[in-house]
């Protein structure tokens, strides 16, 4: 069963096209990577998955119903839940303040949010930091605490943009294991990724889009040896990582 | 038919000026997203600055044009180097600097009650060489001090408007308005742009004050009458536009003066109001506004 | 002593204080200054649920004591129903008007916020000045209301002696501040605070901002005009320019900077501050040189904002922190 099913989306700003009548799905359970250069149009696809706006045309659902007309807060309470590409942290309040502010989407015991919340940090190693203002944290540590603040709202479907930007080798080694057990505990996985070692260690299936449109899809390997892909994008980029 | 006439030319000479007053306060808006409460401060600093240099020296109000807005320029310069900056530095994480519109309100309340302390309550005014002087057009009377207003407003409105396009100093402040962090990348130093924009406004808070001081009155607290206004204008054409508070000016110009002629003078206040919150409701970016800019 | 139960044994104190302070206080013009002063921190605190936790700034609050005001004291002139009832109707009516202004400013950036409520409440304060009576309902205009003596009576909200307004308005803060200590403990505690730090990301948590923001300004705003039906019959004389003036919405919202915006006690930390500094300026500064105080009050609002943007309840926490981990450490 397909947990969402992207068909036909177009997005315009004023005159630019951001994505042009692009089509994808992600099986339950899987994880998925879209990727693609700057600009070609990643973040607005997850903004307009996520309900930040509404796409120009075209229809996404989720778990098998149309999305048109809701909103952010309205998807999560479904099970969709998403990272910001520039984290964005209570950056005054302490980290386990940050995750419980997800966690009471599921309930309004603040024991009970502080509990769950509580269990999401421990998930992702950051239990030792609960009590730092997030301000304060390294990027790896937000970047995690970003993903921990998603998942403290108990998604189905997981929108990561870029959570390895900026991680050292072995700080991308803990997030590949960190994301591999979200899988493990069922969640469906959509990504946004620059760095194709993760891209590759993580993914079951790629899609990749350039100037808003579709250019390949399918197993990474496969879609590393695409010609087309070569071109657009990989080129020099997958050389050096 | 006659009075509705004359009451259209006085309404238009005086939203223009209301649109000066506005102009520093819609300007400072647009390259620091601030809201200056102490914009109408400025302005009696303004015309009390007038008021003395024309009372002591005796000149022509046109020359107190030459004179009081390059002092006001950098009494707002400083004013923005040492009070304010220092506020915006630290809160530099914080998306919306409602810490510094406080600060700004901390200024009213101490220039206001210096200039009270220093000058007293009463209502002053001056006669200069154009005080009361009038002519008429057919049948309109034109009052000479509101027509040299009217021209000196929509002289500086254009005189601004050309600055911040032609001017490479225009477009620096263009740019830090429209993204701080960029601009700052792009080597604009964004403090200094602050301060050169808040002297601006200052500056253009200085023409205003020599605007009215030829037929109103100053006092310590005659900010406050112009302020609430200015607010009203800026939030009607569109908080940032320059053009819109021209706009917004006249527009409460005319509501003003067409208006009382049917009613009392506060039931036009109370409508100046009613039409803002319908502007409010049905088009909140204003009549000329950026909708990036709610 | 533990460190919770020094805490217990300085708030049991601070309570026993307040409670008694009647007794030991003679001359009704100091109870007069301490009732402002709860009145004050109680009308901070209300605004605090919006203005702190949900950080946007309402500069127009004035406008909620005055329906406050109105409301309860018209239904008492015209139709003899008593204060307490209108405090209640006045409570309601001004968060219908509470939500009806959020509703479309909510979605603007914080400096229209601000300039919209203070634009609205002088709106209104102008619409009521211009009107003299609205059939047989008399507003007097810029001349206000005189609620006439009937002598002492609960029922009539009207006591001869300044003790039981002391205890009135002592309750009503207790009772405030406890609710927001209840709150900002609660799932809208946290999705206030949330929506008003990064609004798209609390959104993508789940949280619908402008729905809680609606909350919490309708929850203020009943609760700030309970506080205008206070003053009205503690004063027994209101007019517009006092009750629904720019200069009482903004010292609100001076006292809440200043004692720290979005803290349980930063309103009545401000008020400690503030009140008595106002109070006393102006009875003892205000003869020599008019304007001073107001002067030294903005100084002081500027140096505040520039070296403790938080407000001073941070430092002053800090401050007994130290002193208290002291105590604990030596006493024990």
């Amino acid at each position: 069963m397909n947990i969402l099913e992207i068909s036909e989306v177009t997005k315009n700003f004023g005159g630019l096209t951001a994505l042009n009548d692009v089509d994808m799905h992600i099986a339950k359970g899987e994880i998925l990577a879209l990727i693609g250069p700057n600009g070609a149009g990643k973040s607005t696809m997850f903004d307009c998955v996520a309900g930040v706006y509404p796409p120009s045309s075209g229809t996404i659902r989720f778990k098998g119903k149309s999305i048109a007309g809701l909103k952010p807060w309205d998807l999560c309470r479904l099970g969709l839940a998403r990272t910001f590409q520039i984290v964005k942290p209570f950056a005054a309040r302490t980290v386990l303040y940050n995750v419980m502010v997800g966690a009471f989407l599921r309930t309004s015991s603040t024991d009970k949010a502080r509990d769950k919340a509580l269990s999401v940090l421990e998930t992702l190693r950051l239990d030792h930091r609960k009590d730092m203002l997030a301000g304060t944290l390294t990027i790896a540590d937000r970047k995690r605490l970003e993903i921990a603040k998603a998942l403290a709202t108990e998604p189905e479907l997981l929108l990561l943009d870029e959570v390895m930007a900026g991680l050292r080798p072995t700080e991308m080694d803990d997030m590949i294991a960190i994301i591999r057990q979200l899988r493990g505990n069922g969640i469906t996985v959509f990504i946004i990724e620059h760095i194709m070692r993760a891209v590759m260690a993580l993914s079951d299936r790629v899609v990749v889009i350039h100037f808003g449109e579709k250019i390949a899809e399918g197993a990474p390997e496969d879609v590393t040896r695409d010609e087309n892909v070569i071109k657009a994008y990989l080129g020099s980029d997958y050389a050096t990582s | 038919m006659n009075t509705l006439l004359q009451a259209v030319v006085d309404g238009i000479m005086m939203g223009a000026i209301y649109g000066l007053t506005a102009l520093g306060l819609t300007l400072i808006f647009g390259v620091m997203k601030v809201v200056n409460f102490a914009h109408g401060s400025l302005l009696m600093v303004g015309m009390f600055a007038a008021y003395w240099f024309i009372k002591l020296t005796g000149i022509h109000p046109y020359l107190a044009l030459v004179v009081v807005p390059p002092v006001l320029f950098f009494f707002g310069y400083f004013m923005q180097d040492i009070v304010i900056k220092p506020v915006f530095k630290a809160e530099r994480e914080v998306r919306e600097p409602l810490t510094v519109i406080i600060v700004t309100t901390g200024v009213w309340y101490v220039l206001d009650n210096l200039a009270l302390m220093l000058f007293g309550a009463e209502y002053r005014t001056v006669r200069t060489a154009i005080t009361g002087i009038s002519f008429s057009l057919d049948s309109i009377i034109v009052s000479l001090p509101k027509l040299s207003g009217f021209v000196v407003s929509v002289g500086t409105a254009v005189g601004l408007w050309c600055f911040m396009r032609k001017t490479r100093i225009g477009r620096a402040l263009q740019a830090t308005s429209l993204d701080r962090e960029t601009a700052n990348l792009m080597g604009v130093n964004q403090y200094r742009i602050y301060n050169i924009a808040f002297g601006i406004g200052t500056a253009v808070a200085g023409v205003a004050g020599c605007v009215i001081i030829p037929f109103y009155y100053v006092y310590p607290s005659v900010g406050v009458v112009f302020d609430i206004r200015a607010f009203i204008i800026v939030v009607l054409g569109g908080l940032g536009s320059i053009r819109g508070a021209m706009l917004g000016g006249i527009v409460i110009g005319l509501v003003e003066s067409v208006f009382s002629q049917f009613m009392t003078s506060t039931w036009t206040e109370a409508i100046i109001y009613a039409i803002f919150l319908t502007i409010l409701f049905v088009k909140p970016s204003g009549l000329l506004g950026n909708k990036l800019d709610w | 002593m533990s460190r919770k139960q020094l805490d217990m044994t300085l708030l049991a104190l601070a309570g026993l204080i307040s409670f008694g302070l009647p007794l030991l206080i003679e001359s009704p013009t100091y109870l007069q200054i301490l009732i402002l002063l709860f009145f004050y921190a109680y009308l901070t605190t209300s605004w605090n649920l919006v203005g702190g936790f949900a950080g946007v700034l309402p500069l127009g609050h004035a406008v909620f004591v005055g329906i406050g005001a109105y409301t309860s004291t018209i239904l008492a002139l015209q139709f003899n129903l008593s204060p307490w009832f209108g405090m209640l109707v006045g409570g309601m009516v001004a968060a219908l008007v509470g939500v009806a202004i959020g509703k479309p400013t909510f979605r603007m950036r914080g400096a229209y916020f601000a300039l919209c409520t203070i634009a609205f409440s002088e709106g209104v304060r102008v619409m009521i000045e211009n009107i003299d009576s609205l059939g047989p309902i008399k507003f007097n205009g810029p001349r206000g209301l005189l609620i006439p003596l009937k002598g002492e009576s609960f029922w009539n909200y009207q006591f001869m002696h300044k003790e039981p307004y002391y205890y009135i308005i002592l309750t009503m803060l207790v009772l405030v501040l406890a609710l927001t200590w209840f709150i900002s403990r609660s799932k809208m505690g946290y999705y206030l605070a949330a929506g008003g730090d990064e609004p798209d990301a609390a959104q993508a948590l789940g949280v619908d901002v402008a729905k809680y923001k609606l909350i919490a300004l309708g929850l203020s705003s009943f609760l700030t005009a309970l506080a205008g039906t206070f003053y009205a019959q503690l004063m027994l004389y209101f007019y517009p320019k006092g009750i629904l003036g720019l200069d009482l919405s903004f010292e609100i919202a001076f006292i809440a900077l200043i004692g720290g915006r979005g803290m349980i006690a930063g309103p009545l930390i401000g008020a400690l501050v503030l009140r008595p500094l106002n109070e006393f300026t102006r009875i003892y500064l205000s003869n020599q040189l008019p304007g001073l105080h107001l002067v030294i009050f903005g100084l002081i609002l500027i140096l505040v904002m520039l070296f403790q943007p938080k407000g001073l309840t941070l430092p002053l926490t800090r401050l007994y922190d130290r002193l208290a981990s002291k105590i604990t450490t030596t006493g024990a």
